[in-house]
């Protein structure tokens, strides 16, 4: 009997700020037999007392990830047995500065972190950072978009998601994008990563042991995708 | 601040620039004023300025409200300055302040009007200071340069001089919350029958209080976050309206109670969105001092400039071309959501590609999610013909918005679009095109009237 799969949302309220959201809808679409549940910010969370197979958030104000941080600080403990269990989790945008050590503003002050990873991230809201990165994760392409006020620090090169090819990764000077542990995925790519990314999305099916890993509209998402990489390949096109 | 040497400089220059440029039929609303602040850093703290200076800033409906005020301002025998020809920054702003000043830079004017980029407050808010500042409302924008309305929120809140009177949306709690201890008038349109118990749009960027974070309770939802809220955990809610409109689109009145007064008013445009902007420019002039009849005798020959609109009627269909303005999702879900209620079987040409990014980039597509192409998910709409660059990532959304597959089709060069039409029982063929592609757009428009013209399969 295939195992039921379980997808939580963390705080689709807020966290949903570039068209995040639909990477949840594009899951419900290639996995219409899965169990799908919405957690808000005054719900405890799922995973606290059941089994989930992935667990998602997207993209967030600067106010609210504060909020998340102590919405989440409780549960911290039980977010790093799930992450070294192996539990799928993707985190898009701003997100994944919730797992770091902390934020920095520009006054220095910070803001904690859940301290999953060593990492910090630092703000800038001056100053927002826009371009297009390429890379590759296991012999996927991926491409994606980055509109940011932040960047992160710190040594990831044991724990980054892809390997940047064009663009850039955690910071401007930096070629390691993104955090990873496990099946913990963390990416400052805004918005629809696996709208973007259908390999991606493959991938993800996979680990998730579904039955079925037809995408769903597969020839539409295909041809975006490789006209995409088409354009984010060509040596002339602009980045930032 | 005082005149110096380097500002008279600066505004000989700007002013010699200026006429320069109108010698040679071209737009002196921008490059005046830059040069003015590029050679005086301070320029615009140190011109003179009309003695009421009337601000309108918000991401929606601002250039509307402007030419509102002004032709009603106008109408009533004001001399008014405005950035109205161009700019909205601070080089816009400078440039009208120049244009409208002596060589001594001595205002001329007594009343000015300037509409202001959300992002410029911090750079035009510290040295012209408005009487009135007026917001329309905050929603999200383009992703790169807006970020999100929080951000915006705060560089307008903290940018807003002390002694400005604020007239904001008491239908918005996002930009009803700006600079708290400014004086203000707000204004809301009351219950209608038309009103949704929740919002039925992707984005509502206040779904939750902002004081206790609690799901807020909307008692009514005109659309994304705009009606009325409370939170039922602390007591937060919309906060009470000094003008309460109620617009009647059958009877085109628009009745306003004020103080226990009721006034009417021509209407002057058969959406919600743009009643918010008339009684937006309304409460404004009411506070300015223009009495209710001077304001309805002004409405009474004022029309909303539909630059952005246009239609035609060929062999019994009518093509119209309509703005959809791209990386914008709220403008896009308004322009969707009027499409889908027009009367008629429709087929649909978008193009809405961003024609910068096309050229040397790749455009982001994030705000196509948070757009609602859901409402294109309609039997009145028989076909979509997507074109441009971005078609199969405009065509999957429509998949995951619902819509048949058969019903799109993908052409990636805009002037084809036409030749996909079928006008089997088609009542209107809607075009909807990008800010920058207007002049594309004409040219699918006459290709369709020329297509329709020829046509003889229609009864």
């Amino acid at each position: 009997m295939e195992k039921q799969i379980i997808i939580e949302a963390l705080f689709p309220e807020i966290a949903n700020l570039f068209g995040d959201r639909m990477n949840i809808n594009y899951l419900k679409a290639c996995l219409p037999e899965a169990e799908f549940i919405d957690t808000c910010l005054t719900d405890e969370p799922a995973f606290v007392n059941q089994p989930v197979s992935m667990i998602y958030m997207g993209s967030m104000t600067e106010s609210q990830q504060e909020l998340v941080i102590n919405v989440l600080r409780p549960y911290r403990e039980k977010l790093m047995e799930l992450i070294d269990n192996g539990c799928i989790f993707l985190m898009t945008g701003n997100a994944m500065e919730i797992f770091e050590s902390y934020i920095e503003n520009e006054d220095g002050s910070r803001v904690n972190g859940l301290e999953i990873f060593p990492t910090y991230a630092r703000r800038d809201m001056m100053h927002r950072y826009n371009s297009l990165v390429l890379g590759e994760y296991e012999g996927i392409k991926l491409v994606g978009f980055k509109a940011q006020f932040s960047h992160s620090y710190g040594d990831n090169s044991n724990q980054h998601f892809y390997k940047v090819v064009r663009g850039c990764g955690i910071n401007p000077s930096s070629m390691l994008e993104g955090l990873k542990r496990n099946h913990f995925f963390g990416t400052y790519t805004v918005g629809p990563f696996l709208l973007l990314n259908p390999l991606f999305v493959k991938y993800l099916l996979t680990l998730l042991g579904a039955k079925k890993r037809q995408l769903a509209h597969e020839d539409t998402i295909m041809a975006a995708y490789r006209k995409r990489l088409l354009e984010f390949e060509n040596e002339k096109l602009k980045y930032q | 601040m005082k005149k110096n040497l380097r500002f008279l400089s600066a505004l000989f220059i700007s002013k010699t620039a200026m006429f320069t440029q109108k010698l040679f039929g071209m737009n002196a609303s921008y490059f005046p004023g830059k040069l003015a602040i590029k050679l005086c850093p301070d320029f615009l703290g140190r011109i003179d300025k009309p003695e009421t200076i009337i601000s309108v800033t918000g991401t929606n409906g601002k250039t509307t409200v402007c030419n509102m005020i002004i032709d009603a301002l106008t109408a009533n025998g004001y001399d008014v300055l405005s950035n109205r020809a161009g700019s909205n920054i601070n080089a816009g702003v400078a440039s009208a302040l120049i244009s409208g000043c002596t060589i001594s830079g001595k205002a001329k004017k007594r009343v000015a009007v300037f509409e202001i980029d959300e992002r410029s407050s911090k750079l035009i808010y510290p040295y012209v200071r408005p009487t009135y500042a007026v917001c329309t409302n905050l929603f999200r924008d383009s992703i790169h340069r807006n970020a999100h309305p929080e951000f915006i929120f705060h560089i307008i809140s903290e940018s807003l001089p002390k002694e400005s009177h604020l007239i904001l949306n008491a239908d918005d709690l996002i930009s009803a919350g700006l600079a708290p201890e400014n004086a203000r008038t707000y204004f809301s349109i009351a219950p209608m029958n038309t009103d949704l118990p929740e919002s039925i749009n992707i984005i509502n960027d206040m779904r939750i209080c902002p004081n206790c974070h609690h799901t807020l309770d909307y008692r009514y939802v005109r659309y994304h976050h705009i009606g009325n809220a409370h939170c039922p955990s602390c007591g937060f809610a919309s906060p009470e309206s000094d003008y309460a409109a109620l617009p009647d689109f059958e009877t085109g009145t628009l009745t306003i109670t004020h103080h226990g007064d009721t006034e009417q008013y021509p209407l002057v445009t058969n959406s919600i969105f743009n009643t918010y902007n008339q009684v937006t420019a309304i409460t404004l002039l009411r506070e300015f001092g223009l009495s209710a009849g001077q304001i309805r005798e002004a409405f009474s020959s004022l029309n909303i400039v539909e630059s952005r609109y246009s239609s035609e009627t060929v062999n019994g269909v009518e093509i119209i071309t309509h703005m959809a303005k791209g990386q914008n999702p709220i403008a896009c879900s308004c322009v969707f959501d009027y499409v889908k209620k027009e009367p008629g079987q429709k087929e649909i040409i978008l193009m809405l590609d961003d024609v910068f990014d096309r050229i040397a980039s790749s455009e982001i597509m994030t705000w196509i999610y948070d757009a609602d192409f859901e409402f294109l998910n309609d039997d009145s709409i028989s076909r979509i013909i997507i074109s441009g660059v971005r078609c199969e990532d405009y065509k999957l959304r429509l998949l995951l918005a619902g819509v048949p597959e058969d019903k799109l089709i993908c052409v990636s060069k805009e002037i084809d679009a036409p030749d996909y039409l079928r006008f089997d029982g088609t009542d209107k063929v809607f075009i909807l095109h990008e800010l920058y592609a207007a002049d594309e757009a004409m040219k699918v428009r006459d290709k369709t009237a020329a297509r329709l013209q020829n046509f003889e399969g229609r009864a």
